[in-house]
């Protein structure tokens, strides 16, 4: 259905749609744009983020992917996350948690949740920053020297709470 | 219809069809962290047909390759449509080369910079290899001591007379420390006596069936008994006790079927029953050594009687033939805390019979009594006298004795193949240069009559402690009365301290930097003796002392009076005077 909006006057209806709930068009735009970067596969291919629901209205829950760099212990692994973009979004930052077991520094080890205090996109977070920007930061520390060979949990598993 | 000129195959098939059936090409754009191409596909196409097409464009295979779409992974059955894929939208590709190979996104593309290739195929080669490797270490790592825990709870119930806890905690470290390095293991098990041993199966079964405790567990489960009697499965178990890998093999084949068993419904009830049948005669044989460990019993002897395999496991238990090498370094290998960690090698469970022979191996070198599970060991057999005795008595022992010193060689190098030694050439060239010696004098009856008698064990501990009191109180008093303690276990103890008497004197006018060889020599041997007869021992401390005694009366006659000083400064250089001195001098503001 979201397909719709991005090809044309929907988008436009939508969109003044939204604008009477006023707060709340800058988030959608925002959230817009970055579906569609999501989707047109904006920066360096080495993560990828969608929607987790094509139906979701409200633009909250994401998926996100991220490829593990090579040389480093995450390589040729896959991650999977879960991106929520709140009603504050962007002026607050999203909760982010890793789906795919992981073990990095900052990433609790029980549920994969992202420790906002240890990526400094989400702990010094600006509204300019996006869902992509906090992603490619987390593949960043992968690349750690504190990270990068840190022993990881069989491939494909996954945290269950 | 507009059908294109065939100069693309894949356009081509894909127009015919769209031609008949009227559908949409979509040209979806494939990335990968270094590569980007454009690929035309229809609009309603399932994730399994874009691979196909990817899969010829990217020159990779199948099942190589990974796509990703707004966050989550294209699975095969999915449809293009179901993830939202349109014209002009971006697809993420990951090839993976092999299982566990590098970033295959740029490897497999040959259109990719060459350095790429080169890099991720570096980096691929170096990450299977560990992965390779881990599983195999991991393996030999954990499954080793649980073998050997069985045979060390079995060693334990066998009498050798060292019912003693901290034997047993000798043995776990010794185990522990061989099992941590598998090579040692293969090293033990290539050593010829070893071999000799295994070939042997005749001998292997007297030693078994001569053993008290084992009589006793051959009374109670005739089934062990029975498998004594069989030549082919003694024969089959002296081939897997030669072979650690084998050994881990059976261990681990051995662990799934328990695991198996398990889950058989009545199963866990068969095994508990197993367990209370077999396991707790023996566990309450040796209650005190098992402490924390009732596990590693368990997974030693569990099946047995109920699987030959499993009881074969413990028929290369009984090597008290094990070389003296060994024998410490598998001895030490008890009830190790995990069922996880079993263990493989037969080296190490063998020799959890030969402890005495353990001892004495280790009784010989410095370098071993420094470890905190050999001076325990010492310390419990100064207070229990009737531990050596025992382990004396047992019979085995004499004729493995006699053995080794009819082929000192033999047992030389067997010793020096023992991993404790491993780390450590100079105490290895003392042992080589001692061992005849002190072979002989264990074949004298005297010192095996003193070693037997509690009391003169207890005197010779004694003195070893006042020796020890008085080296710390007053050092370099008596420098060689530590050493010196006993020439010889023959000769008495008090006759070690006399002809020692007056050697300062003497040494101090000798002013080589070094001690003479034999003194050398003859001083560690004593020390050996002396430890071997039992007593904690700081023997690392009292060698350099003694070494350096020369040494530190020129200095002291120099003027550097701080004995303390003079001594570390000594350490430090290895016995040079000179940079003895530099050292003190540069420590000193005068």
């Amino acid at each position: 259905m979201l397909e719709e909006f991005l090809t044309g006057n929907d988008l436009y209806h939508l969109v003044k749609l939204w604008a009477y709930q006023g707060v709340k068009v800058p988030r959608n735009f925002r959230l817009l744009e970055e579906l569609e970067e999501g989707q047109k596969g904006v920066g360096d291919g080495t993560v990828s983020w969608g929607l987790e629901d094509d139906e979701d209205m409200t633009l909250t829950r994401w998926r996100g992917m991220i490829i593990g760099p090579p040389r480093t212990i995450y390589e040729n692994r896959m991650y999977s996350l879960k991106v929520e973009c709140g009603p504050r979004y962007p002026e607050a930052p999203p909760f982010v948690r890793f789906v795919t077991k992981i073990n990095l520094n900052g990433v609790h080890n029980s549920n994969g949740v992202v420790d906002t205090r240890a990526v400094s996109a989400l702990a010094k977070w600006q509204n300019s920053y996006s869902i992509r920007v906090v992603l490619q930061e987390l593949r960043r520390l992968m690349m750690c020297k504190e990270n990068m060979k840190l022993p990881q949990p069989p491939e494909g598993q996954i945290y269950t709470n | 219809m507009a059908e294109s000129s065939g100069t693309d195959p894949t356009v081509d098939s894909n127009v015919v069809e769209n031609a008949a059936k009227d559908r949409t090409m979509i040209v979806v754009t494939v990335k990968t962290p270094k590569d980007k191409e454009e690929i035309a596909i229809l609009e309603d196409s399932s994730v399994a047909q874009f691979k196909e097409e990817i899969s010829k464009r990217f020159n990779a295979k199948l099942d190589q390759l990974v796509l990703i779409f707004a966050g989550k992974i294209l699975k095969d059955g999915d449809t293009l449509n179901q993830h939202g894929i349109k014209d002009g939208l971006t697809v993420h590709l990951v090839i993976k080369t092999a299982p566990k190979a590098t970033s295959g996104s740029t490897s497999q593309n040959s259109a990719s910079s060459s350095g790429t290739p080169q890099a991720n195929s570096s980096s691929s080669a170096s990450s299977p290899v560990p992965n390779a490797s881990t599983p195999p270490g991991t393996g030999p790592a954990i499954q080793p001591p649980n073998l050997l825990s069985g045979f060390g709870d079995l060693s334990s119930l066998s009498g050798m007379g060292m019912g003693s806890a901290n034997f047993m905690e000798l043995q776990q470290q010794m185990q522990r420390q061989l099992m941590s390095n598998p090579e040692m293991l293969s090293q033990i098990m290539d050593n010829p006596l070893v071999q000799n041993m295994m070939s042997n199966p005749d001998l292997m079964r007297q030693m078994i069936v001569t053993n008290p405790q084992m009589q006793q567990l051959m009374e109670r489960n005739p089934e062990i008994s029975h498998m004594l009697n069989n030549p082919e499965l003694m024969r089959q178990t002296m081939e897997l006790a030669r072979n650690p890998a084998m050994m881990q093999e059976m261990m681990r084949n051995q662990d799934r079927a328990l695991s198996n068993l398990e889950s058989i419904p009545g199963g866990y009830n068969a095994l508990r029953r197993m367990y209370t049948d077999i396991q707790e005669p023996m566990f309450s044989a040796a209650r005190e050594q098992f402490g924390n460990n009732p596990f590693s019993a368990l997974g030693g002897n569990l099946d047995s009687g109920v699987q030959p395999s499993r009881t074969e496991n413990r028929e290369p238990l009984p090597n008290p033939w094990g070389p003296p090498g060994t024998a410490p370094s598998e001895s030490r290998g008890t009830g190790s805390s995990t069922t996880t960690s079993s263990n493989g090698g037969t080296a190490p469970s063998v020799s959890s019979l030969p402890n005495p022979l353990g001892i004495n191996a280790s009784g010989l070198g410095n370098g071993v009594f420094s470890s905190p599970g050999m001076q325990s060991l010492m310390q419990q057999i100064s207070e229990n006298p009737q531990l050596m005795q025992n382990m004396l008595s047992a019979p085995y022992m004499r004729s493995m004795m006699q053995s080794l010193a009819q082929n000192p060689d033999l047992a030389s190098q067997a010793m020096l193949n023992n991993p404790l030694f491993a780390g450590n050439p100079q105490l290895q060239e003392q042992l080589r240069h001692q061992m005849p010696v002190f072979l002989q004098q264990m074949q004298n009856p005297e010192a095996l009559s003193v070693m037997t008698n509690p009391r003169a064990m207890q005197a010779l501990m004694q003195i070893q402690q006042g020796l020890q009191t008085l080296q710390t109180e007053a050092p370099g008093l008596m420098p060689s009365l530590a050493p010196g303690g006993i020439p010889g276990i023959p000769s008495t103890t008090g006759g070690s301290v006399a002809p020692e008497g007056p050697p300062p004197p003497t040494q101090g006018s000798n002013p080589s930097a070094d001690v003479s060889p034999s003194q050398q020599q003859q001083q560690l041997m004593q020390q050996m003796l002396q430890m071997f007869a039992g007593g904690v021992t700081t023997t690392q401390a009292v060698t350099p002392e003694v070494r350096f005694q020369q040494q530190l009366d020129q200095l002291s006659a120099m003027g550097f009076l701080n004995r303390e000083a003079n001594l570390q400064a000594l350490i430090a250089t290895g016995g040079d005077i000179n940079a003895a001195i530099e050292r003190l001098l540069g420590s000193q503001p005068s």
